[in-house]
């Protein structure tokens, strides 16, 4: 029988669907994200899918995978309810002092993001555990019933524990929650140690209070979707898309929303993994380009890079520094804010910047006829000839070509420059500053991203993709098919993974492997029962090991990867040679003299690969040009031939420049590039040597 | 060039510089360089002339650098520089003011052609001598002075400095690993240096340098050229370790013709016998940063943007500290230098300015040996005050202007030395009221877990002075800083009891503005 996996990504605009069956046959949709109730969206775009493919919900046999959006707008849009939170005696401001840091020297009027716990709804308990794990003073019980009394008379819902050197011993972390549960069962607790057990205090709260505070909204979020699609008559649990490119199952989720933050783009990012897996293309630079910003991230050996942690919510300026820190594992991602919306303009030195500021969906970009009248990229693409202004949307938005031209026209006058000059300036500026940002994040990484080839999707990437890349010596872009609906995609591509850490403080010479062993048993029970939770069968889950090691008197840390179970061979010289091996990357340097310690130790569960395929629509016979207009190329214009997407065959190969149109999004190959259609789909497009 | 070209290129030397910051940031042994950022790094171009830094640091470091590389060429001119050359000095004088700070210059090549130099700054763990501290009675007895020289030749280490740096710090191994760092840093400099040039077919940087040094320049005329002229009087007064006052006095004269600003410092305190004198850089760094704090921030800082402006001071001065004065805690009054200078401001730019704040961060280091009885030296760390109110916003809590450096955490410092906390809070209302209220200042209090004797050098300041509210607005309240609960404004480093516990209250900053 025919088996169906369903996939949805919840985004900032658009509700995306996707349906693959077990014969390779594929259907996509999309609706407008319902954000007063985000499961009205999830459904809508369902039964719209469902619907072509002529199927019912209960049908569906395979997985359903689902990304949101649904914990960030608890964050952006501070819809949570008031949380409590619990730290130790003579701590109570540890969200407001922060890092104490001032992240932008020079410009005195900065500001932060408000904290997600006022202090009046945090308490102190007299307890301490010190820095060697020993406990100076355990928690008395009574004190706690006690704040559980207040809790409950303020109407509490969810509380974050953090206390001091919990990431060392959880010990008493552990004896408040017991506490708290004994005296109001009803409030969710959520524990630093268990949601990052890491050290440093303030990114520990930030990232406790994160997840308490979404909880509440979260969980119950996910328990709908769990009990609307039993009514529907599917019994296996949805499994949720996680930051760090994972999917656990819904229950487990909602116990840690910290851990879905970046849900959406992390599959996206997988999608790339995937794609340069089936290439077989060890690297890869994904660029998703869409309104307000863009987003690049590194794939090598085919997976996404990890990172421990990132900031949500940034408040002033899109500053880093200017939000709430979490640490968690993230696809290691850069985000810019240059998208299709971001307004250009000249600054006091008579430069060309563009963005971070966005015109948004609202005026949006001048050619939008919304009131807007700054000049935008958008608008750049207007003037230059690459975007059609009757064919946007397939034809059902109109853009004003005038407007793009006047707003353009302010602008050249500022930087005294042709109207056609300074649209082609607004394009590579743009295109250099993502290059820029691609070039700073893998030189950071000690990744050598020259020849990389981009995998190019969002509105606006297949319009900027080609230019980015010349940017950075790629010889080679992919253009996927599916691109406008690729996330929700990339979480069906993706296997069931759980990534966990601990904290093990201790340098290689003096391990002990004794404790190092129950953290990982730990860790592997925790990872087992997640996945066994999420439905998978107990001998297809599978653990990878890893390690968080540094300089002894650093404290930044070399995340390294293991082949084995680190207790198997107990090899502390290889451990330090990996290390060494990954800090010379990274840093140029090693330093023969200096001890080495384990900071972390990382268990990685997953389940098996997944095949979920399908055959794309490809016409048979190769196709003429649609037609032809003029695109300035910064010199002079070109007659550019046009392209419609669907009409092209399998093997056909096209010389640039070109323009390739579809719905959503259209795609602009430069002079010196030929493109050849794949059989699945994309267009590949190679420099020409 | 044009202006999009232009863009282009300089965005690419933004990113060299910053990829260099952070890489330092992270590798730095010294806590104060990881963890809050106490760090500089800059691009040169052939002239020695700042073109970018990077969005890190703090100001006594960015300007101090941007002043040191003209400096160091002229002790070692470009004629005696090979590829593989690495300068480095910590003369207070040509760099940043005392010995702790260690700054390194690579020139950079391009085939033969010295195109630029890569530039960093840090704070070091240790430098010998007397620690960090007030309590030095001449410059040499804070450590060890490392005159400008090579500290590798044509890519060979200088044997003979290393040894003499080895044998005289007492953190050897971080120092050397810092060293390494700020060596690798410059190298990778040069090499996206030369990248860009190939990616652009450049031979060199100096018609870019030249391009974005003179904007620079002209912008920055030109938004003095939109103030009012005239000189404007300013004055701050403030108690140092030891209980000494001191006032610094400005007149900040704006000469909207030819588009430059001279802030004079006539008329403050004379210099100290405490090792807070401040040398000629560092006050420059200062007072340069709180002009462009208010007058200019989304500018770029580099040699165009600071040369409109000039910083004068007397030679009998503590902001004008000549050679043999002890420098070695300048910071104490190098980081209030802004303050008169924000108060004449006050009477051009009232919408720009903040009120007085909690003034220079607490820094503290400790010394003393574990329960095992093995001795430790504690890397210097630090806490801010509340700072002043804003025109439309209230002042940020313990959040420090003009610094901006962030405090080790709690948990980092209890890993490494056994000390325990007993408290870091707010202390709500310390900041001064006002229209817009001061930022809090904060509680933060502390004992050793040794059983042993141990050794406090702290320096607090603003103990008996309150820092002033602006336009109506209240003073916030001034710091506290006790030792089992009593008061202690001892300069030099202290010897504690096995049981002794310190209490520190850091300074509110001034509300702007009578409050409803």
């Amino acid at each position: 029988m025919t088996k169906y996996a369903l996939a949805v990504d919840i985004g900032g605009t658009f509700t995306d669907v996707v349906l693959i069956s077990s014969d390779n046959q594929g259907w996509t949709d999309k609706t407008l994200t319902t954000h007063h109730d985000l499961l009205e969206g999830f459904f809508r775009a369902t039964d719209l899918v469902l619907g072509r493919a002529g199927i019912t919900l209960d049908q569906v046999g395979d997985v359903v995978t689902h990304a949101t959006t649904v914990v960030t707008n608890v964050l952006i849009e501070r819809k949570g309810p008031p949380t409590a939170m619990i730290v130790t005696e003579g701590f109570r401001d540890v969200l407001y002092i922060r890092d104490e840091h001032r992240y932008d020297m020079f410009d005195p009027q900065i500001e932060y993001a408000e904290p997600l716990i006022t202090r009046d709804l945090t308490w102190g308990v007299d307890e301490r555990a010190y820095a060697d794990g020993s406990v100076g003073k355990g928690v008395d019980a009574k004190a706690v019933h006690a704040i559980a009394g207040e809790l409950k008379a303020k109407g509490i819902s969810s509380v974050a524990v953090c206390l001091l050197n919990s990431y060392r011993n959880p010990a008493n972390e552990r004896a408040v929650r017991d506490a708290l549960n004994e005296a109001a069962p009803e409030i969710f607790v959520t524990l630093s140690s268990d949601v990052a057990p890491q050290m440093r205090e303030y990114l520990r709260a930030s990232t406790a209070a994160l997840n308490a505070y979404t909880v509440p909204l979260a969980k119950p979020y996910l328990d709908a979707l769990i009990a609307r699609m039993q009514d529907g008559g599917l019994d296996s649990e949805p499994l949720i898309m996680l930051s760090n490119g994972g999917v656990v199952g819904a229950r487990v989720a909602g116990t840690y929303p910290v851990r879905m933050i970046e849900s959406g783009p992390a599959a996206g990012a997988l999608v790339a993994g995937y794609i340069a897996r089936q290439y077989g293309l060890d690297n890869l630079i994904s660029f998703d380009m869409g309104g307000t910003t863009a987003k690049a991230c590194l794939i090598q050996d085919g997976e996404p890079l990890v990172v421990g942690d990132f900031e949500v919510d940034r408040r002033y300026r899109f500053k880093p520094g200017s939000g709430m820190p979490i640490t968690v594992p993230s696809i290691d991602m850069i985000e810019i804010g240059a998208g299709g919306g971001s307004i250009a303009r000249v600054d006091a030195l008579g430069l060309l910047k563009v963005g971070p500021d966005s015109a948004g969906s609202n005026p949006g970009p001048a050619c939008y006829g919304r009131g807007g009248v700054q000049p935008c990229v958008t608008d750049a693409d207007v003037v230059l000839g690459i975007l059609d202004p009757d064919n946007f949307l397939g034809g059902d938005m109109k853009l004003d070509r005038s407007a793009s031209e006047k707003a353009v026209n302010t602008l050249a006058e500022a930087l005294d420059v042709s109207m056609q000059d300074a649209a082609y300036g607004i394009f590579s500026v743009v295109g250099e500053s993502m290059a820029a940002a691609a070039r700073a994040h893998a030189t950071d990484r000690g990744v050598n991203y020259r020849g990389m080839p981009l995998l190019a999707f969002g509105g606006a990437g297949p319009v900027h993709a080609c230019y980015v890349a010349e940017q950075l010596d790629s010889n080679q872009v992919i253009y996927p098919p599916m691109a406008s609906v690729l996330s929700a995609y990339g979480t069906l591509v993706t296997p069931v993974r759980l990534d966990l850490a601990r904290g093990g403080l201790s340098r290689l010479g003096d391990l002990d492997w004794d404790s190092t062993s129950v953290l990982i048993d730990d860790m592997l029970s925790e990872g087992e029962s997640a996945l066994l939770e999420a439905g998978l069968p107990k001998d297809s889950i599978a653990f990878g090991f890893g390690a968080d090691l540094r300089y002894f008197g650093q404290q930044n840390e070399v995340t390294i990867t293991l082949d084995a179970d680190p207790r198997d061979a107990k090899n502390i010289d290889d451990l330090r040679a990996k290390f060494e091996a990954g800090y010379e990357t990274l840093y140029g340097v090693r330093l023969d003299d200096m001890d080495v310690e384990v900071v972390t130790w990382r268990v990685t569960a997953h389940g098996g690969d997944t095949n979920r395929t399908a055959v794309a629509d490809v016409a048979s016979d190769p196709t003429n040009p649609k037609g032809s207009r003029p695109v300035y190329l910064g010199q002079s214009n070109a007659d550019v031939p046009v392209y419609d997407r669907k009409a092209l065959a399998v093997g056909q190969e096209v010389a640039g420049p070109v323009i390739v149109e579809e719905r959503e999004t259209t795609a602009f190959i430069l002079p010196g590039w030929t493109f050849t259609v794949h059989q699945d789909g994309s267009l590949i497009a190679n420099r020409d040597a | 060039m044009d202006g999009i070209e232009l863009e282009i290129m300089w965005s690419n030397l933004i990113s060299i510089v910053s990829e260099q910051a952070q890489a330092l940031q992270r590798i730095a042994f010294s806590p104060i360089v990881r963890e809050a950022g106490d760090l500089a790094t800059a691009l040169f171009d052939a002239d020695a002339r700042m073109v970018a830094q990077a969005v890190t640091g703090t100001p006594g470091h960015i300007n101090s650098l941007g002043a040191a590389a003209a400096q160091l060429v002229k002790v070692v001119p470009p004629e005696q520089l090979v590829p593989g050359d690495v300068l480095i000095t910590n003369d207070p004088w040509l760099s940043a003011g005392h010995f702790f700070d260690i700054t390194v210059l690579t020139p950079i090549f391009r085939g033969d052609t010295l195109i630029g130099y890569a530039g960093s700054t840090i704070h070091h763990t240790d430098i010998g001598g007397y620690g960090i501290g007030a309590g030095a009675r001449d410059i040499h007895e804070e450590g060890l002075w490392i005159p400008v020289m090579k500290l590798y030749e044509g890519g060979e280490p200088n044997e003979t400095l290393h040894a003499i740096i080895r044998r005289n710090v007492r953190t050897p191994d971080a120092i050397f690993g810092d060293l390494a760092a700020q060596v690798s840093s410059g190298k990778m400099g040069g090499e996206r240096l030369n990248a860009m040039c190939d990616r652009y077919g450049l031979d060199d940087i100096q018609q870019l340098s030249h391009e974005i040094i003179s904007r620079s320049e002209d912008a920055t005329r030109a938004d003095i050229r939109k103030l009012p002229g005239g000189t404007f009087h300013g004055e701050t007064t403030f108690d140092v370790p030891g209980g000494d006052l001191i006032t610094l006095k400005t007149a900040v004269t704006i000469d909207n013709n030819a588009g430059d600003i001279t802030i004079d410092f006539e008329g403050s305190s004379g210099p100290s016998p405490h090792g807070i004198n401040v040398v000629m850089a560092y006050t420059h760094a200062y007072a340069t940063f709180a002009i462009r704090s208010m007058l200019n921030p989304d500018l770029p800082n580099n040699f165009g943007s600071l040369s409109p402006i000039k910083v004068e001071a007397p030679e009998e001065c503590i902001i004008n500290a000549q050679y043999p004065s002890p420098c070695n805690a300048r910071h104490v009054v190098g980081m209030y230098v802004p303050f008169p200078i924000l108060k004449a401001l006050a009477q051009v730019v009232p919408d720009r300015v903040l009120a007085e704040g909690s003034g220079a961060v607490w820094t503290i280091q400790i010394q003393g040996r574990d329960e095992a009885g093995k001795p430790f030296t504690s890397s210097m760390f630090n806490y801010s005050g509340g700072m002043g109110a804003r025109a439309t916003k209230p002042g940020l809590s313990a959040t420090c202007y003009p610094t901006g450096v962030a405090a080790v955490p709690v948990e980092v410092l209890e890993a490494s030395i056994p000390i325990e906390f007993t408290c870091k809070e707010l202390v709500a209302g310390t900041g001064g009221a006002g229209a817009q209220a001061g930022g809090d200042g904060q509680k933060i209090g502390f004992k050793m877990r040794t059983g042993q004797e141990w050794l406090l050098n702290a320096i607090p300041s603003r103990l008996n002075t309150q820092p002033e509210g602006l336009d109506g607005g209240e003073p916030g309240a001034q710091g506290a800083f006790l030792i089992n609960g009593e008061p202690s404004l001892e300069a030099k480093k202290r010897a504690m009891g096995a049981e002794d516990q310190v209490i520190m209250q850091t300074p509110g900053g001034g509300g702007y503005g009578a409050a409803n």
